[in-house]
Protein backbone atom coordinates (compact mmCIF):
# COMPACT_ATOMS: atom_id res chain seq x y z
CA UNK A 1 0.00 0.00 0.00
CA UNK A 2 3.18 2.27 -0.17
CA UNK A 3 2.32 3.51 -4.12
CA UNK A 4 -0.23 6.16 -3.23
CA UNK A 5 -3.91 5.81 -2.27
CA UNK A 6 -5.45 5.44 -5.29
CA UNK A 7 -4.96 3.09 -8.41
CA UNK A 8 -6.76 3.77 -11.67
CA UNK A 9 -10.00 1.77 -10.67
CA UNK A 10 -10.40 3.43 -7.49
CA UNK A 11 -10.64 6.70 -10.11
CA UNK A 12 -13.10 4.81 -12.27
CA UNK A 13 -15.26 3.50 -9.77
CA UNK A 14 -15.62 6.76 -7.83
CA UNK A 15 -16.64 8.06 -10.87
CA UNK A 16 -19.08 6.22 -12.00
CA UNK A 17 -20.65 5.93 -8.42
CA UNK A 18 -20.83 9.60 -8.58
CA UNK A 19 -22.43 9.49 -12.69
CA UNK A 20 -25.02 6.75 -10.52
CA UNK A 21 -26.25 9.01 -8.06
CA UNK A 22 -26.54 11.93 -10.50
CA UNK A 23 -28.71 9.62 -12.51
CA UNK A 24 -30.81 8.85 -10.08
CA UNK A 25 -31.38 11.91 -7.98
CA UNK A 26 -32.36 13.26 -11.80
CA UNK A 27 -34.16 10.09 -12.94
CA UNK A 28 -36.34 10.11 -9.43
CA UNK A 29 -37.10 13.74 -9.16
CA UNK A 30 -37.41 15.51 -12.51
CA UNK A 31 -41.30 15.28 -12.94
CA UNK A 32 -42.27 13.04 -15.33
CA UNK A 33 -43.43 14.85 -18.52
CA UNK A 34 -47.34 12.75 -18.89
CA UNK A 35 -49.59 14.76 -16.66
CA UNK A 36 -51.36 12.86 -13.51
CA UNK A 37 -52.74 14.83 -11.12
CA UNK A 38 -55.09 17.64 -11.30
CA UNK A 39 -54.75 20.67 -8.52
CA UNK A 40 -58.46 22.41 -8.05
CA UNK A 41 -57.31 25.81 -5.85
CA UNK A 42 -60.19 28.04 -5.35
CA UNK A 43 -59.73 31.20 -2.87
CA UNK A 44 -60.46 30.39 0.69
CA UNK A 45 -60.42 26.69 -0.15
CA UNK A 46 -58.13 23.90 0.84
CA UNK A 47 -56.49 22.65 -2.33
CA UNK A 48 -57.89 20.12 -4.57
CA UNK A 49 -56.14 17.00 -5.89
CA UNK A 50 -58.01 14.62 -8.42
CA UNK A 51 -55.95 11.96 -10.24
CA UNK A 52 -56.06 11.63 -13.99
CA UNK A 53 -56.95 8.08 -14.42
CA UNK A 54 -60.68 8.20 -15.53
CA UNK A 55 -63.12 10.36 -17.55
CA UNK A 56 -65.26 12.23 -15.30
CA UNK A 57 -67.29 15.70 -15.03
CA UNK A 58 -66.64 17.88 -11.90
CA UNK A 59 -68.42 20.63 -11.07
CA UNK A 60 -66.90 23.58 -8.59
CA UNK A 61 -69.09 25.94 -7.49
CA UNK A 62 -68.01 29.46 -7.50
CA UNK A 63 -68.87 33.45 -6.73
CA UNK A 64 -69.91 34.13 -9.83
CA UNK A 65 -71.34 30.76 -10.81
CA UNK A 66 -70.23 26.83 -11.74
CA UNK A 67 -67.39 25.67 -13.28
CA UNK A 68 -67.33 22.29 -15.39
CA UNK A 69 -64.42 20.69 -15.48
CA UNK A 70 -63.88 17.44 -17.66
CA UNK A 71 -61.10 15.29 -16.91
CA UNK A 72 -59.91 12.48 -18.79
CA UNK A 73 -57.11 9.98 -18.31
CA UNK A 74 -53.84 11.88 -18.73
CA UNK A 75 -55.62 15.31 -19.49
CA UNK A 76 -58.14 17.74 -17.69
CA UNK A 77 -59.85 20.76 -19.21
CA UNK A 78 -62.14 23.73 -18.39
CA UNK A 79 -65.17 22.98 -20.20
CA UNK A 80 -67.79 25.88 -18.82
CA UNK A 81 -66.99 28.69 -16.90
CA UNK A 82 -69.20 31.94 -16.14
CA UNK A 83 -66.12 33.90 -17.37
CA UNK A 84 -67.47 36.17 -20.44
CA UNK A 85 -64.22 36.00 -21.81
CA UNK A 86 -63.98 32.42 -21.84
CA UNK A 87 -60.45 32.68 -20.85
CA UNK A 88 -60.69 29.41 -18.84
CA UNK A 89 -61.88 27.28 -21.24
CA UNK A 90 -59.81 28.97 -23.88
CA UNK A 91 -57.08 27.32 -22.43
CA UNK A 92 -57.96 23.55 -23.91
CA UNK A 93 -57.34 20.77 -22.35
CA UNK A 94 -54.26 20.26 -19.60
CA UNK A 95 -51.75 17.72 -20.26
CA UNK A 96 -48.31 18.33 -19.77
CA UNK A 97 -46.73 18.70 -16.13
CA UNK A 98 -47.35 22.76 -15.02
CA UNK A 99 -49.83 23.73 -17.27
CA UNK A 100 -52.44 25.97 -15.49
CA UNK A 101 -55.94 27.18 -16.20
CA UNK A 102 -57.58 30.46 -14.17
CA UNK A 103 -61.08 31.29 -14.12
CA UNK A 104 -61.16 34.91 -12.47
CA UNK A 105 -64.84 35.04 -11.67
CA UNK A 106 -64.92 31.88 -9.68
CA UNK A 107 -60.92 33.00 -8.40
CA UNK A 108 -59.64 29.21 -9.52
CA UNK A 109 -57.28 28.10 -10.68
CA UNK A 110 -56.66 24.49 -12.44
CA UNK A 111 -52.82 22.87 -12.58
CA UNK A 112 -51.91 19.56 -13.80
CA UNK A 113 -49.04 17.81 -12.72
CA UNK A 114 -46.38 14.80 -13.59
CA UNK A 115 -46.29 13.34 -9.81
CA UNK A 116 -47.70 13.74 -6.49
CA UNK A 117 -44.94 15.57 -4.59
CA UNK A 118 -43.23 12.59 -2.40
CA UNK A 119 -44.42 11.37 0.46
CA UNK A 120 -46.95 13.06 3.10
CA UNK A 121 -44.67 11.46 6.43
CA UNK A 122 -42.43 8.68 7.31
CA UNK A 123 -42.24 6.82 10.17
CA UNK A 124 -39.21 3.88 11.52
CA UNK B 1 -5.65 -18.31 -2.20
CA UNK B 2 -3.97 -17.48 0.66
CA UNK B 3 -2.21 -14.43 0.88
CA UNK B 4 0.01 -16.05 3.57
CA UNK B 5 1.15 -19.18 2.39
CA UNK B 6 2.67 -20.96 5.58
CA UNK B 7 -0.37 -20.25 7.40
CA UNK B 8 -2.23 -23.57 8.84
CA UNK B 9 -5.92 -24.02 8.89
CA UNK B 10 -6.26 -23.12 12.44
CA UNK B 11 -4.40 -19.95 12.20
CA UNK B 12 -6.48 -18.95 9.09
CA UNK B 13 -9.43 -19.66 11.16
CA UNK B 14 -8.74 -17.72 14.25
CA UNK B 15 -7.74 -14.94 12.33
CA UNK B 16 -11.49 -15.57 10.79
CA UNK B 17 -12.81 -15.37 14.19
CA UNK B 18 -10.55 -12.57 15.71
CA UNK B 19 -11.70 -10.16 12.59
CA UNK B 20 -15.66 -11.31 12.85
CA UNK B 21 -15.30 -10.96 16.45
CA UNK B 22 -13.77 -7.20 15.82
CA UNK B 23 -16.31 -6.62 13.17
CA UNK B 24 -19.18 -7.53 15.44
CA UNK B 25 -17.94 -4.78 18.14
CA UNK B 26 -17.53 -2.42 15.44
CA UNK B 27 -21.33 -3.14 14.08
CA UNK B 28 -22.67 -2.86 17.73
CA UNK B 29 -21.02 0.00 18.55
CA UNK B 30 -22.01 1.90 15.39
CA UNK B 31 -25.77 0.49 16.95
CA UNK B 32 -25.38 2.37 19.65
CA UNK B 33 -24.49 5.77 17.94
CA UNK B 34 -27.64 7.90 17.06
CA UNK B 35 -28.05 8.85 13.72
CA UNK B 36 -29.36 12.22 11.99
CA UNK B 37 -31.57 9.81 9.61
CA UNK B 38 -32.42 6.25 10.30
CA UNK B 39 -30.96 3.86 8.14
CA UNK B 40 -27.87 5.89 7.40
CA UNK B 41 -24.39 4.79 9.26
CA UNK B 42 -21.08 4.82 8.19
CA UNK B 43 -20.58 1.20 8.06
CA UNK B 44 -17.59 0.92 9.14
CA UNK B 45 -17.26 -2.67 10.00
CA UNK B 46 -16.94 -3.05 6.23
CA UNK B 47 -13.25 -1.92 7.03
CA UNK B 48 -12.69 -5.22 8.69
CA UNK B 49 -14.33 -6.66 5.35
CA UNK B 50 -12.53 -5.10 3.06
CA UNK B 51 -8.82 -6.01 5.17
CA UNK B 52 -10.11 -9.12 5.37
CA UNK B 53 -10.29 -9.60 1.25
CA UNK B 54 -7.55 -7.69 0.68
CA UNK B 55 -4.90 -10.22 3.35
CA UNK B 56 -7.12 -13.26 3.65
CA UNK B 57 -8.44 -13.33 0.54
CA UNK B 58 -12.49 -13.65 -0.72
CA UNK B 59 -13.59 -16.60 1.12
CA UNK B 60 -12.55 -15.43 4.19
CA UNK B 61 -14.50 -12.20 3.11
CA UNK B 62 -17.28 -13.75 2.86
CA UNK B 63 -17.08 -15.77 6.09
CA UNK B 64 -16.46 -13.19 8.04
CA UNK B 65 -19.09 -10.66 6.98
CA UNK B 66 -21.78 -13.53 7.47
CA UNK B 67 -20.70 -14.04 10.60
CA UNK B 68 -20.96 -10.43 11.12
CA UNK B 69 -24.43 -10.50 10.33
CA UNK B 70 -25.79 -13.12 12.44
CA UNK B 71 -23.44 -12.27 15.30
CA UNK B 72 -24.35 -8.43 15.31
CA UNK B 73 -28.10 -9.48 15.16
CA UNK B 74 -27.84 -12.19 17.71
CA UNK B 75 -26.18 -9.63 19.91
CA UNK B 76 -28.79 -6.42 18.92
CA UNK B 77 -31.86 -9.05 19.42
CA UNK B 78 -32.93 -8.02 15.57
CA UNK B 79 -32.41 -12.19 13.98
CA UNK B 80 -34.89 -12.48 11.19
CA UNK B 81 -36.12 -9.36 11.62
CA UNK B 82 -36.65 -6.90 8.65
CA UNK B 83 -33.54 -5.16 9.89
CA UNK B 84 -31.71 -8.72 10.07
CA UNK B 85 -32.63 -9.21 6.08
CA UNK B 86 -31.78 -6.03 5.36
CA UNK B 87 -28.20 -6.02 6.39
CA UNK B 88 -28.13 -9.39 4.98
CA UNK B 89 -29.25 -8.57 1.58
CA UNK B 90 -26.37 -5.68 1.54
CA UNK B 91 -23.66 -7.42 2.73
CA UNK B 92 -24.69 -10.43 0.21
CA UNK B 93 -24.75 -7.47 -2.67
CA UNK B 94 -21.88 -5.64 -1.37
CA UNK B 95 -20.01 -9.29 -1.11
CA UNK B 96 -21.03 -10.00 -4.71
CA UNK B 97 -19.95 -6.96 -6.38
CA UNK B 98 -16.63 -7.16 -4.40
CA UNK B 99 -16.45 -10.75 -5.84
CA UNK B 100 -16.49 -9.01 -9.47
CA UNK B 101 -13.90 -6.77 -8.49
CA UNK B 102 -11.33 -9.43 -6.99
CA UNK B 103 -9.51 -9.54 -10.08
CA UNK B 104 -8.42 -6.03 -10.47
CA UNK B 105 -7.59 -6.00 -6.93
CA UNK B 106 -5.27 -4.45 -5.70
CA UNK B 107 -2.99 -4.03 -8.65
CA UNK B 108 -6.05 -2.05 -10.53
CA UNK B 109 -8.60 -1.01 -7.37
CA UNK B 110 -7.04 -0.37 -4.01
CA UNK B 111 -9.28 -0.46 -1.02
CA UNK B 112 -11.12 3.15 -1.89
CA UNK B 113 -12.74 1.63 -4.96
CA UNK B 114 -13.57 -1.31 -2.97
CA UNK B 115 -15.02 0.54 -0.26
CA UNK B 116 -17.36 2.91 -2.66
CA UNK B 117 -18.37 0.36 -5.24
CA UNK B 118 -19.77 -2.20 -2.22
CA UNK B 119 -21.35 0.62 -0.04
CA UNK B 120 -22.97 1.38 -3.19
CA UNK B 121 -24.08 -2.66 -3.79
CA UNK B 122 -24.71 -2.78 0.14
CA UNK B 123 -27.58 0.31 0.13
CA UNK B 124 -28.62 -1.12 -4.05
CA UNK B 125 -28.98 -4.70 -2.47
CA UNK B 126 -30.94 -3.27 0.95
CA UNK B 127 -33.60 -1.00 -1.49
CA UNK B 128 -34.14 -3.35 -3.46
CA UNK B 129 -35.27 -6.41 -0.87
CA UNK B 130 -37.21 -3.06 0.98
CA UNK B 131 -38.88 -2.35 -2.48
CA UNK B 132 -39.79 -5.42 -3.36
CA UNK B 133 -40.93 -7.03 0.08
CA UNK B 134 -41.24 -5.03 3.24
CA UNK B 135 -42.11 -1.74 2.22
CA UNK B 136 -43.55 -1.89 -1.84
CA UNK B 137 -44.66 1.68 -1.96
CA UNK B 138 -44.52 3.10 -5.73
CA UNK B 139 -42.74 6.45 -4.05
CA UNK B 140 -39.74 4.60 -2.16
CA UNK B 141 -37.39 5.21 -5.71
CA UNK B 142 -37.35 8.78 -4.56
CA UNK B 143 -35.14 7.86 -1.41
CA UNK B 144 -32.71 5.58 -3.51
CA UNK B 145 -30.54 8.84 -4.37
CA UNK B 146 -30.08 10.02 -1.35
CA UNK B 147 -28.93 6.92 0.01
CA UNK B 148 -26.62 6.61 -3.19
CA UNK B 149 -25.20 9.80 -2.43
CA UNK B 150 -24.89 8.88 1.39
CA UNK B 151 -23.19 5.49 0.27
CA UNK B 152 -21.12 7.46 -1.97
CA UNK B 153 -19.21 9.50 0.98
CA UNK B 154 -19.51 6.81 3.82
CA UNK B 155 -17.79 4.29 0.69
CA UNK B 156 -14.93 6.70 0.68
CA UNK B 157 -14.56 7.13 4.14
CA UNK B 158 -14.58 3.66 4.84
CA UNK B 159 -12.11 3.20 1.68
CA UNK B 160 -9.22 5.83 3.14
CA UNK B 161 -9.51 4.15 6.64
CA UNK B 162 -9.04 0.55 5.29
CA UNK B 163 -6.21 1.73 3.01
CA UNK B 164 -4.82 3.56 6.56
CA UNK B 165 -5.36 0.26 8.30
CA UNK B 166 -3.33 -1.70 5.82
CA UNK B 167 -0.50 0.63 5.78
CA UNK B 168 0.13 0.08 9.63
CA UNK B 169 2.63 -1.64 10.37
CA UNK B 170 1.20 -3.95 12.69
CA UNK B 171 -1.31 -5.06 9.71
CA UNK B 172 1.33 -5.33 7.03
CA UNK B 173 2.99 -7.88 8.24
CA UNK B 174 0.58 -10.49 7.34
CA UNK B 175 0.17 -8.79 3.70
CA UNK B 176 3.25 -10.91 2.66
CA UNK B 177 3.04 -10.07 -1.00
CA UNK B 178 0.38 -7.25 -1.97
CA UNK B 179 -0.03 -7.56 -5.21
CA UNK B 180 0.09 -11.59 -5.61
CA UNK B 181 -2.93 -12.37 -3.26
CA UNK B 182 -5.92 -12.73 -4.18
Amino acid sequence: MNRGLLRWGDILIGTLAAGIVVAAFTLAYSPSGDARVLVINQAGATPQHEPLDRARVLEIHGPAGITRIEIEPGRARCADSPGRQNICEASGWLQAHGEVAVSLPNRLTLQVLGTEPGFDSMHY
Amino acid sequence: MTGDPHAGTDTRDRAIAALAAIAIGIQILEAAIPSPVPGIKPGLANIVTLVTLLILGWRAAVAVTLIRVVGSSLLLGTLLSPAFWLSLAGAVASLALLAALRPFAPRHVGPVGLAIAAAMAHITGQFLLAWAIIIPHPNLPLVLPPLLLTALITGSLTGILTAHVLADPRIQRHVRNPTANH
